[in-house]
């Protein structure tokens, strides 16, 4: 899979890699039994520290999406969800927000505000 | 710009190290028939004749003139010599091509003239070849031998030289959306199914084989190579970053590295083994091409200087070749 970091941004690398993988987890690009590059090899290609890596596998493995197994990287445990309602509903979104001109940060700020007060198990259909 | 780069890479770049390459992939196995047939026809007084030239279960079965024997064995060795030569001398752009011609064509003149002294040897004193003892050992001896000397003069033939470039990436080659303030580095990993049905379809002949002749002996080591290739070539990571490209098989050799200062243009391509390169594993191609090509599909094609090609089969190809480019251009524009 492709990972791309940008050091400049404000958010810290090892949540930058385990967000890439979320992400090509959800868009069906990782599977069950997908291997991911070992720490090692993976921050010497990006040129960062091997702990950042690790700590990024690390908050993946606390979300039983991946398992770490010594010397050979991380292997995909957990298949992304089946997101295709969410893929919709974030489409909709999308094309509300674009109609009534609110901004892509405005959107996101929204959509995190949503996730944060929302009531967890709660299933609003 | 002082160094022209041609139009279609492959083509007009001249092949290196010609001379190695005829010393030691032509000449070598001339010397090496000369002497071994030379030494086979001193013999001719100890000799039978005729003489048991092959060997059943139950002891020799066929027989022939020492003469006529030397004369097809010599000129089998060296025609396949000027093959092995003639793809190192016409299309060893990289060094692998020109190892392997080379390291053949002298390999295989060694084991004929090992296998053919041998045989030759335990019937020296006989007046009737039909009472040669066992010879069971000589093929294996001449294998054996062939291996050592065509490794060891492949590891003679020079190497690459590094050949970076400053050509821009052509426009039109495939990239990907990256900021200058971005990293990036793309991964896969690729196994090859072909090789391991290959590998357990030969297991399985083997062991019918060492059955059927009794013989282990010359199944085992046979079935330990066989392991150690199928080993070393069925599963490859493939890596795309500020280095280059690698593809690295998971007991990390045999390995493919471009630097990225070499990479002239990658793209994705439709692979098609046994088409393009007569089987699976890590093999040199048509026109020289050189290419880890574990399965039909995808494939990345790295253009890289000195006219050289290397392909690689590996899934979501396309991203890979795309990133390849923008890194080199990237790194060119600084």
């Amino acid at each position: 899979m492709l990972f791309r970091i940008d050091p400049t941004a404000p958010e810290p690398l090892f949540a930058q890699l385990a967000g890439q993988v979320r992400q090509a987890l959800a868009r069906g690009e990782l599977t069950v039994g997908s291997r991911l590059p070992t720490a090692r090899d993976l921050a010497m290609s990006l040129d960062i520290n091997v702990h950042t890596v690790l700590r990024a596998y690390q908050d993946l493995r606390d979300e039983g999406l991946v398992e770490l197994r010594r010397g050979r990287g991380a292997v995909v445990a957990r298949s992304g969800l089946d997101d295709s309602a969410l893929h919709e509903a974030v489409a909709e979104v999308v094309r509300v927000a674009r109609r009534l001109g609110v901004t892509p940060e405005t959107t996101v700020a929204l959509l995190r505000d949503a996730h944060r007060t929302a009531t967890p198990g709660e299933d609003p259909s | 710009m002082t160094t022209s780069a041609p139009s279609s890479p492959g083509t007009r770049v001249p092949v290196p190290h010609r001379a190695p390459s005829t010393l030691l992939g032509l000449l070598l196995p001339v010397v090496l028939t000369a002497l071994g047939s030379a030494a086979a026809l001193s013999w001719r007084s100890d000799l039978p004749d005729p003489v048991a030239i092959h060997f059943g279960p139950d002891g020799p079965d066929g027989f022939g003139s020492l003469g006529s024997n030397v004369l097809i064995n010599a000129v089998m060795g060296l025609v396949l010599a000027v093959g092995g030569w003639a793809l190192a001398f016409f299309a060893g752009r990289a060094a692998l091509v020109r190892r392997l011609g080379v390291g053949f064509g002298v390999g295989i003149t060694a084991f004929l003239q090992t296998l053919q002294l041998s045989i030759l040897a335990v019937q020296r004193g006989l007046v009737d070849a039909a009472d040669t003892p066992d010879a069971a050992w000589t093929p294996l001896l001449g294998v054996a031998v062939g291996l050592v000397v065509g490794f060891a003069v492949a590891l003679l033939v020079p190497g690459d030289a590094p050949a970076p470039t400053n050509e821009p990436v052509p426009a039109d080659a495939p990239r990907v959306p990256l900021a200058d303030s971005q990293r990036a580095t793309w991964v896969r990993h690729v196994r090859s199914r072909a090789i391991l049905v290959v590998a357990a379809v030969t297991l399985l002949v083997l062991a019918v084989l060492s059955l059927v002749l009794r013989s282990p002996t010359v199944v085992l080591p046979a079935a330990v190579v066989l392991t150690l290739v199928v080993a070393s070539t069925a599963s490859f990571t493939v890596t795309v970053d500020e280095r280059g490209i690698a593809a690295r098989s998971g007991l990390g050799w045999p390995r493919i590295v471009v630097p990225l200062n070499e990479v002239q243009r990658a793209s994705a391509v439709r692979v098609s083994p046994w088409k393009e390169f007569g089987g699976w594993g890590y093999r040199v191609g048509r026109d020289g091409r050189v290419g880890i090509v574990l399965r039909t599909g995808d494939g990345i094609e790295v253009r890289r200087t000195g006219g050289r090609v290397v392909v690689v089969t590996v899934d979501d190809a396309a991203t890979g070749a795309a990133l390849l480019n923008t890194l080199a251009s990237r790194r060119r524009k600084r």
